[in-house]
């Protein structure tokens, strides 16, 4: 026995007000760990996501470039085009490898909204070399022909085969081909051939975006600045989208850790309470402990002990907790949040970990320092005299 | 020499203006294996004098001498150090832990005072207080004399010179005070100093000597007879 084993004891007294105030504490330091598990994450995926895209640079009509980037990434609509002079423009540049035209657009069919893909699949295909499909790809003048995503195919019972009637004029066009999961925003969508894209949505010589892939990326500024001589193009680079994405979530992410902040108070508030109320009932008692050879300080490490346990207990039970709820938080995330990658948004990093258990006893040690200086300080003689129990 | 040495003390309470006087000039010495009474209607000064003799306070005036040392005056280390080693404390509510058994009560100043567990001595008190079989209980399955035989072990496992009691038997029946006291004169016999603070006429009889204190002054010291030494 010593004064951690006394702590210790005396914790147990109480059970269930111990359980609640590590509860507290869990519930804080569970949301602080998957904050910060969420935040490697999700520049993780992010990073990785645009790296799949297999391109340098995106060349979007002038106004919003970002946002037009990140549609183009994320699937949307844009209602501004480029010409397609403008894409002859940009393969003519040198050190232009590849430049391959996005068209996008959305339709509503049952209520649920639809994102169509228009691409020239010998380009796009060297881009991503990874996109292998069941059945076949189109060629770029195939007519009346689509390949869809593995997600759009399971969630509407599509068949390779199977004739859609598509676009407003209802155009039986057959599903030559279904994608495999990439993991990525084209898991949902119907991809096109561009010409037909441009047929059937009436967006004649129109497209989105040009995604370009460079002979030498570290030439990356001098080709933006040639592009960028093009009337009404802009170009974004991929490293711009991914920092303007994560400045988006910066925005969301002070939101979140102002809630923490506030939970953290909150709880560590409760636990001082505890503390406070435990020394109250326990007056009588530690003016005995006193008495019978306790000093001041044996007092104070007691009172700290027990609250560091609370907090350190609580801290472990938070990771634990954030871990195996990390499904529930990415949800919550995902709705909180501007842009989220399609992978998961929670990396678990031992090392995050240990930081929040040991932000948990930090908590403690501020928690129980004015309780054990109150219970330090006991006269043993009030103490034993006083009324309370 | 005396063991203990109490001169002329003096102890003031302060309740905002208000000052009481709780002791006015005491004077009481105890040989070793002494066992005193003490006794005095209610708010006379008794707790007053065994806190100031336990140096859980401090005098504003006198002087006490344990084993020839002044002690009212000593800093806070050397006042602990001597609850832990040199004084035993015995309540009239006991003041035992709930979620530990007797001997763990017993051995709980064991945890301040950082000494090692003796378990051969652990069985030696719990024998004389006669817990032996009663050891691995915790006090809410114990009688209310053995609660306070539990405090008693508590009180000696740290070998104190001097065993300070206020009103232990205040809660208990007759019989069960009959055996504390028995467990007292065994442990005066052992050379303990015993200072028992008691309402009680018979009980107080048993001791060597009767001290009376009335308004925080020393009314009368009568030897009881009893002291054989
Ligand atoms: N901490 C204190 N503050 C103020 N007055 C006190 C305090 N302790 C004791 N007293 C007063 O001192 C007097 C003696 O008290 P005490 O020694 O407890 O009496 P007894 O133990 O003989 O009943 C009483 O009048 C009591 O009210
Ligand atoms: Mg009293």
């Amino acid at each position: 026995m010593n004064l951690f084993t006394l702590a210790f004891r005396n914790l147990r007294r109480r059970k269930v007000r111990t359980l609640l105030t590590i509860a507290g504490v869990a519930i804080a330091v569970s949301v602080l760990f998957s904050l910060l598990a969420f935040n490697a994450g999700y520049e993780q995926e992010l990073t990785k996501e645009v790296d799949n895209l297999g391109i340098h640079l995106l060349a979007v009509p002038k106004g919003c470039p970002y946002e037009a980037a990140s549609m183009i990434i994320h699937g949307g609509v844009i209602p501004k085009y480029l010409n397609e002079s403008d894409l002859s423009s940009i393969r003519n540049i040198p050190g232009v490898a590849i430049a391959t035209p996005i068209l996008m657009h959305q339709f509503l069919l049952n209520g649920t909204p639809h994102i169509v893909y228009g691409i020239e699949s010998s380009d796009m295909l060297k881009l991503r070399p990874y996109w292998h499909a069941e059945g076949r790809f189109f060629s770029d003048t195939e007519k009346n022909v689509m390949v869809i995503g593995r997600g759009l195919a399971e969630k509407e019972n599509l068949k390779v085969g199977q004739i859609l009637n598509f676009g407003p004029k209802k155009e039986p066009f057959e599903i030559v081909g279904i994608l495999d999961r990439t993991g990525g925003q084209e898991d949902e969508f119907h991809l096109v051939s561009l010409s037909e894209t441009q047929r059937v949505f009436g967006k004649e010589h129109k497209v989105n975006a040009v995604a370009v892939f460079l002979d030498d990326i570290t030439q990356i500024s001098d080709h933006s600045d040639e592009i960028e001589k093009i009337p009404e193009v802009q170009v974004v680079t991929m490293t711009q989208v991914t920092g303007t994405i994560m400045n988006l979530v910066g925005s969301a992410r002070i939101l979140l850790f102002s809630l923490i902040a506030v939970a953290v108070v909150i709880s560590a508030c409760g636990i001082s309470n505890t503390l406070l109320m435990s020394v109250y009932e326990r007056t009588r008692e530690l003016g005995m402990f006193k008495a019978i050879g306790a000093s001041s300080t044996d007092i104070g490490i007691m009172i700290l002990t027990e609250t560091i346990v609370i907090t350190t207990l609580g801290g472990i039970a938070g990771v634990g907790g954030a871990l195996v709820g990390a499904g529930l938080i990415e949800q919550f995330i995902r709705g909180a949040i501007p842009y989220a990658p399609a992978g998961s948004l929670i990396a678990f990093d031992p090392e995050v970990a240990l930081i929040c258990i040991g932000f948990s006893v930090i908590l403690g040690v501020i928690c129980g320092l004015y309780p054990a200086y109150r219970s330090s300080r006991l006269s043993p003689i009030e103490a034993i005299r006083s009324e309370a129990v | 020499m005396n063991l203990l040495e109490v001169q002329n003390l003096t102890k003031i309470y302060r309740r905002g203006s208000e000052e009481i006087h709780a002791l006015k000039g005491v004077s009481l010495t105890a040989r070793a294996g002494e066992f005193i009474s003490i006794v005095g209607p209610s708010g006379s000064g008794k707790t007053a004098l065994m806190n100031l003799i336990g140096s859980l306070d401090t005098p504003d005036g006198g002087t006490i001498l344990i084993d020839g040392k002044e002690i009212s005056g000593l800093p806070e280390r050397e006042r602990v150090s001597l609850r832990r080693h040199t004084i035993g404390f015995v309540f009239q509510q006991f003041f035992l832990i709930p979620t530990m058994t007797a001997r763990e009560n017993i051995m709980l100043p064991l945890i301040f005072s950082r000494q090692k567990i003796d378990e051969a001595w652990i069985e030696q008190i719990l024998a004389m207080v006669g817990l032996t079989e009663r050891a691995g209980h915790k006090p809410h399955e114990l009688s209310g004399g053995e609660m306070q035989r539990v405090a008693i072990g508590r009180a000696l496992v740290n070998r104190p010179e001097i065993i300070l009691a206020d009103e232990p038997t205040g809660n208990l029946d007759s019989a069960t005070a009959e055996q504390i006291y028995v467990i007292f004169e065994e442990l005066t016999r052992q050379g303990i100093t015993l200072i028992v603070v008691t309402h009680n006429p018979d009980l107080a009889r048993r001791s060597h000597r009767i001290v009376t204190i009335c308004d925080g002054i020393i009314h009368d010291e009568s030897s009881t007879g009893t002291d054989d030494s």
